[in-house]
């Protein structure tokens, strides 16, 4: 696997951290709301294949600059600035759930700005009758349920355990802040563009007409978090999307199964690349 | 000293079997008209009495969708007070401001209450609970971006002739003119209720406003919390005024100090048990993190992980006995916290009209008098140190 490093990097709305690594065809990793990043072995997987950009966005993490996001607007210009400024005209955009969202907002207004798109469990849409179930009122115990499909992961044990000392107010005082601060964060940064409208924007589904690249939408089968009809209108709706489902994942597929799932993405863009060159 | 009946108006018939929270999503059923129409006209009644009983004032507040306090609209009770009443300030603390839009509609209703009163309002802007958030589905990380707007615009449309233009990042008004104008020079004196967030002592101490220290938690957090907002006065280069800030805490006063907990503290365990789960839900981004860091370290003493009546009794959770001991626990509480309003909530849970009314009388006859001789009004009663415990 290929290294990834980490450092601040100067955009338009203060320093944010970006992870960055390997050599090929530049590829952008958006994260989700739980604003992962460090450790996540899926970067180095790709990081074989491609040249690797995966910024933590602003309010996550260590990164600047989230009290000027007020909107969906304001993260499409900022990840437009951003992609100026590392002179990536066309990557490929992969990003998970929120990152998704965010993947596709920027898709749908500069089509011309990526050379293909893979959203992960992506938000963004609202399906009357089977919403995104909550994520800014409920315990980390039930969230990890919705999150991983082997409970067993290490970090739906860290999510349990984190519920323990949550539910005794009293032994809460004695949990280091440094542990808390991060998921407060990264709660917040959520918020500031999904809290309303609920984690979607009611003029992206007949937006997506306009993605003219190649497009996969991926599927963890057991992600309870995101219902399936969600994937299925993005798949209905971009033009030529493919779509991919992978087991015994849930929403977190990313952290479940990274290897398989670089090796999706890395098949898609190689095809998707082979197939819209002029024979 | 000022002394306050503050009332939650809380709703005392919640069934035996339910046991989900009293906020957000306790199911609207269960608020049962008959008991709806009985309990605002007697805790309006519990309100009159005070003013006749001698009063400095009485406090009314705003929450949304819960069983623990049935306002709604704090103005719509302020406005019967402001008739019913002679001589009580009329504290309402306060307009939850973000959830105004736009938010001038606060300074209209809070400027016909100080009209209809002959200028006996007590304005209090609150940036609204955290359960608030997810009742309105307000973005809770704009809370303390709007309520800063929404308060300058009230002080404009108060003290700056209009018409003028006002515009902000949430709001722009292309003409503020409010009609009418509070009968208050230069406006009603303004009071803001924190539970530990500096942001929020910061604002109070920057405008001199009033500070008004949330309940429900272990008295040693009181010292802190009214420590901290002194040092926070003292950074804007001024001494604290006691008159600028208000000690919110339970009272029950009966014949005996056995008679009171006999009588009292059922009532006292459904609020607790009943009416607090729910309230301290903080949606993200609401609290900035060195704030929340703060109130993590007394967030244990919070009432709602209150077991027994010792651990109430040992934090001064309530201050409850005979008038004596009423009288000795305020003034050892008052000189610690060095407050010069004291804002009891007298009513509080399932406690009935009459047991209310009695407490109301004694504390009026036997406990004020003398706290008033104790704390004489304008006189500074600080401890001239006020270290931060």
């Amino acid at each position: 696997m290929a290294d990834i490093t980490i450092d601040l990097f100067e955009t338009d709305v203060g320093k944010v951290q970006l992870r960055r690594g390997g050599t090929g065809d530049p590829l952008v990793y958006l994260h989700s709301a739980a604003g992962e990043g460090e450790g996540v072995i899926f970067l180095n997987e790709l990081a074989e294949h491609y040249s690797v950009y995966a910024p933590i966005f602003p309010g996550f993490n260590e990164s600047e600059g989230i009290e000027q996001i007020d909107d969906m607007e304001d993260v499409v210009f900022h990840l437009l600035d951003l992609f100026d400024r590392l002179k990536l005209d066309t990557p490929s955009i992969v990003g998970l759930s929120i990152g998704g969202w965010m993947a596709a907002e920027l898709a749908t207004r500069y089509p011309d700005h990526l050379s293909s798109l893979v959203l992960i469990n992506p938000a963004g849409l609202y399906i009357e009758g089977d919403p995104i179930k909550d994520i800014f009122g409920r315990s980390p115990a039930e969230m990890a349920k919705d999150l991983f499909a082997d409970q067993s992961h290490p970090v739906a044990q860290m999510m349990k355990q984190m519920d323990r000392a949550m539910s005794d107010a009293g032994s809460l005082k004695d949990i280091p802040f440094e542990l808390i601060a991060p998921q407060l964060k990264s709660m917040a940064a959520a918020a500031r563009i999904g809290w309303n409208p609920y984690l979607h924007n009611p003029k992206l589904r007949r937006r997506l007409h306009r993605i003219g690249v190649p497009t996969l939408i991926v599927r963890g089968e057991s992600d309870t978090l995101i219902p399936a009809s969600h994937a299925r209108a993005y798949v209905d709706e971009i033009p030529g999307a493919e779509f991919v489902e992978v087991a015994n994942a849930a929403h977190m597929v990313v952290l479940e199964h990274p290897a398989q799932l670089a090796a999706i993405v890395n098949k898609f863009t190689t095809t998707a690349s082979v197939s819209s060159t002029p024979g | 000293m000022r002394f306050f009946n503050f009332h939650l108006m809380p709703y005392p018939s919640l069934p035996d079997d339910y046991e989900g929270p009293a906020w957000v999503t306790c199911p609207n059923e269960l608020f049962d008209p008959e008991v709806g129409q009985k309990v605002y006209n007697r805790y309006l009644d519990e309100l009159v009495y005070s003013d006749e009983l001698g009063f400095d004032g009485v406090c009314v507040n705003e929450h949304h969708q819960n069983a623990y306090g049935l306002m709604p609209s704090p103005n719509l009770m302020a406005a019967i007070l402001a008739r019913q009443t002679k001589n009580v300030k009329i504290a309402v603390i306060g307009n939850a401001l973000p959830l105004y839009n736009p938010p001038t509609r606060v300074a209209e209703e809070f400027a016909m209450i100080d009209n209809i009163s002959g200028g006996r309002l007590i304005a209090g802007f609150v940036v609204g609970g955290g359960p608030e958030y997810y009742s309105f589905s307000i973005n809770p990380t704009f809370a303390r971006e709007k309520f800063a707007e929404a308060h300058d615009i009230i002080i404009k449309a108060w003290t700056e002739p209009g018409p003028q233009e006002y515009i902000g990042k949430h709001y722009k008004l292309r003409f503020l003119n409010t009609w009418p104008r509070p009968v208050q020079k230069p406006h009603p004196e303004v009071w803001i209720p924190g539970a530990g967030s500096i942001e929020t002592m910061e604002f109070v101490a920057k405008h001199r406003y009033g500070y008004m220290g949330i309940p429900y938690f272990h008295i040693d957090v009181f010292d802190r919390t009214f420590g901290m907002f002194r040092e926070a006065c003292e950074r804007e280069g001024y001494e604290y005024d006691p008159i600028q800030a208000g000690w919110l805490t339970p009272i029950y006063v009966a014949e005996t100090d056995a008679e009171a907990r006999e009588q009292y503290e059922k009532h006292f365990w459904y609020f607790v048990r009943r009416l607090l789960p729910g309230i301290n839900v903080s949606p993200p981004g609401y609290t900035s993190l060195r704030s929340i860091q703060g109130i993590l370290k007394g967030i244990g003493t919070f009432a709602i992980n209150l077991k027994t009546w010792d651990e109430v009794m040992d934090g001064h959770y309530v201050a409850i006995g005979s008038p004596s001991t009423v009288l000795e626990m305020l003034e050892a509480d008052l000189e610690r916290l060095g407050t010069g309003n004291l804002l009891g909530l007298f009513q509080l849970g399932t406690l009935p009209h009459e047991l209310t009314m009695r407490s109301l009388s004694l504390f009026a006859k036997e406990v004020m008098p003398k706290l008033r001789e104790r704390f004489p009004a304008g006189k500074r009663m600080l401890r001239s140190s006020g270290g931060v415990a």
